[in-house]
């Protein structure tokens, strides 16, 4: 899963980053409202976290710009907990809000539900054959064990299972595991899936070769 | 008891005067009704009485030249003239032949008839008519003769008044004393003149409770009429104490009285309004201000908590905590600051400075901010001894000064200047930035304005020229701000020296 993070004050960007890619997520980040909008037009981002205060464009107008394009999950950050704040910016596009000051684990639970609806789950729990997927807890359950799993493979996972039946190329998967400061190798990707096959069956990820891996 | 309310104190009192109005009213045309019937009662009286005083024999005529009568024996102005002194010489008998003509004025047929008698000097009746007064009033006849014999007598006979007339129940007398020295009693029912006036008295009555009805009736809703604006302003006050601030009263005639008070009393709960509005943004606005310092040490902690860091990952949060720390405590004192102005609590350390040397001490310390941004800073300074705080002017300074470089253009410059004219200290700060916008000129000094609302870095949280209008306020200065688009912004300040 990989996310944008839009946010002006750095100490803030800077933690923000840290937790969600402690969390598993790939994290982008950008400081103001035009390097913010350049990402998030470029990339296919599972979800944006976007402060409504940026210099530059703020976040109501790269919403705004966006929403042209993209259908990209957007979480907001305001500082404004009035109604007409929260009423504009979710009838500007943003699918959550979150006003500061906010809890870390608050800013995850929305992210993660928005990403769910964005592939129109509507639970936690992905359950494919033998295998089953926490999201919430981040667990993998194979034969109702859980299985030690890192959090990229269990990125990798998530994703393949989020788009289920669908085969997902190799560079939509670097682009979604792999941030913009990961020097990601080509065979990093084969590493994770044979170490997932080797945990879920080897079954549970079909290569289709010439166009990428698939969850049927 | 006299009632609260402004409505029914005013109908009491409009009632009580209208009362007394009418009564007077109705008394007086009573009174003149009543005067005029007796007047014209009084006449026939009076002709009657002629009538029979020539019916007797003529008195001898007085002649002109006869002795002046002592002057205790005139008689009071107005009174009627006495019959002749008593000690007159004994006279022939008298004789009564009333005319025929002249009966008619006695005809006893009429129930309400005239009746006389006329006595002579030595109270023996010599006529009389046939319906004589009811036999009571004999007694009053007396009394009447007593009061006329004890009266002196007159010897003007050309200024002799009419005599004159008693009433007496239902009857009105009139008794004359003739020169010669008999008494002439003439009388009538006044029953039905009695009567009439009753009847006009409880027409007047009628009349008057009628016109009091239509009165207070009128006056009740003349009176409704003008408490009813009242009742509007009091009822939109009342919305307004309820929380509802955007209430008014509706001025239908701005030009009364009242329409005045509405109006002034609309003034002011827009002021009121606007202060509360005030004050709420500038409460959000603080809010705002904090929630962002919050949310860093709410994730830098939880984030460093989430797993076991190194000593650098925790010294890290500890750094990014206090930064939070320190712009949450710069705006904390600002605020309070911007608290001690508006309750007028902040005390000044007033004393004698060299307020050039503060200038250019400012110009110094913000000289690393402008060697950064490549911006040049020319003073022209003129040494001047000024009476104020010498720490809070300097905190103005430096503020004009941070802002000039922070908002210039790159390699732009800054330009001070501190002159005297006319006794005041006049300092100008001048940059060569992109200037303000004329729509936000008005707000600058406002708490919380930033030209770029997103620039919250840097712990600008867009209060400090609003502190710095309250100090040189406080020393009863001036500070103005003058922009242009791509010619820059000069901020002025004037203080007393």
């Amino acid at each position: 899963m990989r996310i944008l993070v839009v946010e002006d004050e750095p100490d803030l960007l800077a933690s923000l980053a840290q937790a969600l890619r402690e969390e598993g997520y790939a994290v982008d980040t950008a400081n103001n409202g035009n390097d913010g909008l350049f990402n998030a037009e470029g990339t296919d981002y599972d979800a944006i976290v976007l402060d409504v205060m940026l210099p530059g464009l703020d976040g109501w107008e790269i919403l705004k710009r966006l929403r042209k394009t993209k259908k990209t999950p957007v979480l907001m950050l305001t500082a404004r907990d009035q109604t007409r704040d929260r009423v504009k910016g979710l009838d500007t596009g943003a699918d959550d809000y979150v006003v500061k000051p906010f809890d870390l684990a608050e800013v995850f639970a929305r992210l993660r539900a928005i990403i769910r609806r964005s592939a129109n789950k509507t639970t936690n729990i992905i359950e494919i054959g033998e295998v089953k997927i926490d999201s919430a807890a981040r667990h993998v359950f194979f034969k109702d064990k859980i299985v030690e799993i890192t959090a990229r493979e269990y990125a990798l996972v998530e994703f393949l299972a989020l788009h289920r039946g669908e085969v997902v190329t190799r560079t939509q998967l670097y682009e979604h595991l792999f941030d913009e400061n990961d020097s990601s190798l080509s065979n990093l990707l084969d590493v994770h899936v044979s170490n997932i096959r080797k945990k879920l069956g080897a079954e549970f990820i079909a290569t289709r070769r010439g166009h990428g891996y698939c969850i049927e | 008891m006299i009632p609260k309310s402004i409505k029914w104190r005013l109908q009491l009192w409009y009632g009580l005067i209208l009362v007394v109005v009418l009564a007077g009213f109705g008394f007086t045309a009573y009174q003149l009704e009543r005067n005029r019937q007796f007047h014209r009662i009084d006449e026939e009286l009076h002709h009657r009485t002629g009538v029979l005083a020539n019916a007797l024999h003529r008195p001898p005529p007085r002649r002109p030249d006869a002795e002046e009568p002592p002057p205790f024996d005139r008689p009071p102005p107005g009174q009627f003239p006495e019959a002749g002194p008593p000690d007159q010489n004994q006279r022939p008998p008298t004789e009564f032949h009333l005319p025929p003509e002249d009966t008619h004025f006695f005809d006893a047929s009429d129930p309400n008839a005239f009746y006389f008698v006329i006595r002579s000097r030595e109270n023996q009746e010599i006529a009389s008519s046939t319906n004589q007064a009811p036999g009571q009033f004999l007694a009053i006849e007396n009394f009447f003769i007593n009061k006329i014999n004890r009266q002196s007598q007159s010897p003007e006979t050309s200024r002799q008044p009419p005599p004159a007339a008693y009433s007496f129940g239902n009857f009105r007398n009139c008794i004359a004393s003739l020169p010669s020295g008999e008494i002439i009693w003439v009388g009538c029912s006044i029953a039905p003149e009695l009567a009439e006036l009753r009847r006009t008295a409880m027409k007047l009555a009628g009349v008057g409770g009628v016109i009091l009805f239509l009165g207070l009736a009128g006056g009740g809703w003349l009176v409704a009429r003008a408490i009813k604006p009242i009742n509007e302003i009091s009822a939109t006050a009342v919305r307004i104490s309820a929380g509802d601030l955007s209430q008014r009263i509706n001025v239908a005639e701005a030009e009364s009285e009242l329409g005045q008070l509405a109006a002034v009393l609309n003034a002011t709960f827009a002021r009121l309004e606007t202060a509360f509005a005030q004050q709420k943004q500038f409460a959000a606005d603080a809010a705002h201000e904090l929630r962002t310092p919050v949310s860093v040490i709410l994730t830098q902690t939880q984030t460093a908590l989430n797993r076991e860091r190194d000593a650098a990952g925790y010294k890290q949060t500890v750094e990014a905590c206090q930064r939070a720390a320190q712009r949450m405590r710069k705006l904390i004192e600002s605020l309070l600051a911007l608290a001690r102005f508006d309750a007028g609590q902040e005390v000044l350390n007033r004393r004698r400075f060299d307020l050039a040397k503060t200038i250019s001490d400012c110009a110094e310390l913000v000289q690393p901010l402008a060697d950064e941004r490549g911006v040049k800073i020319f003073a022209e300074l003129t040494p001047l001894e000024i009476t104020g705080d010498s720490e809070r002017l300097a905190q103005v300074v430096t503020n004009l000064l941070t802002n000039a470089i922070q908002y210039n253009r790159p390699a732009g410059e800054v330009r001070v200047k501190l002159a005297a004219p006319s006794g005041m200290a006049v300092l100008t700060v001048a940059d060569s930035g992109p200037g303000i916008a004329a729509a936000d000129l008005p707000r600058v000094f406002g708490r919380f304005f930033r030209a770029d609302p997103a620039r919250t870095g840097a712990g600008n949280a867009g209060l400090g020229l609003a502190i710095s209008k309250a100090i040189i306020e406080a020393h009863g200065g001036t500070i103005e701000v003058a922009s242009g688009e791509n010619t820059g912004t000069t901020f002025t300040v004037h203080l007393p020296a």
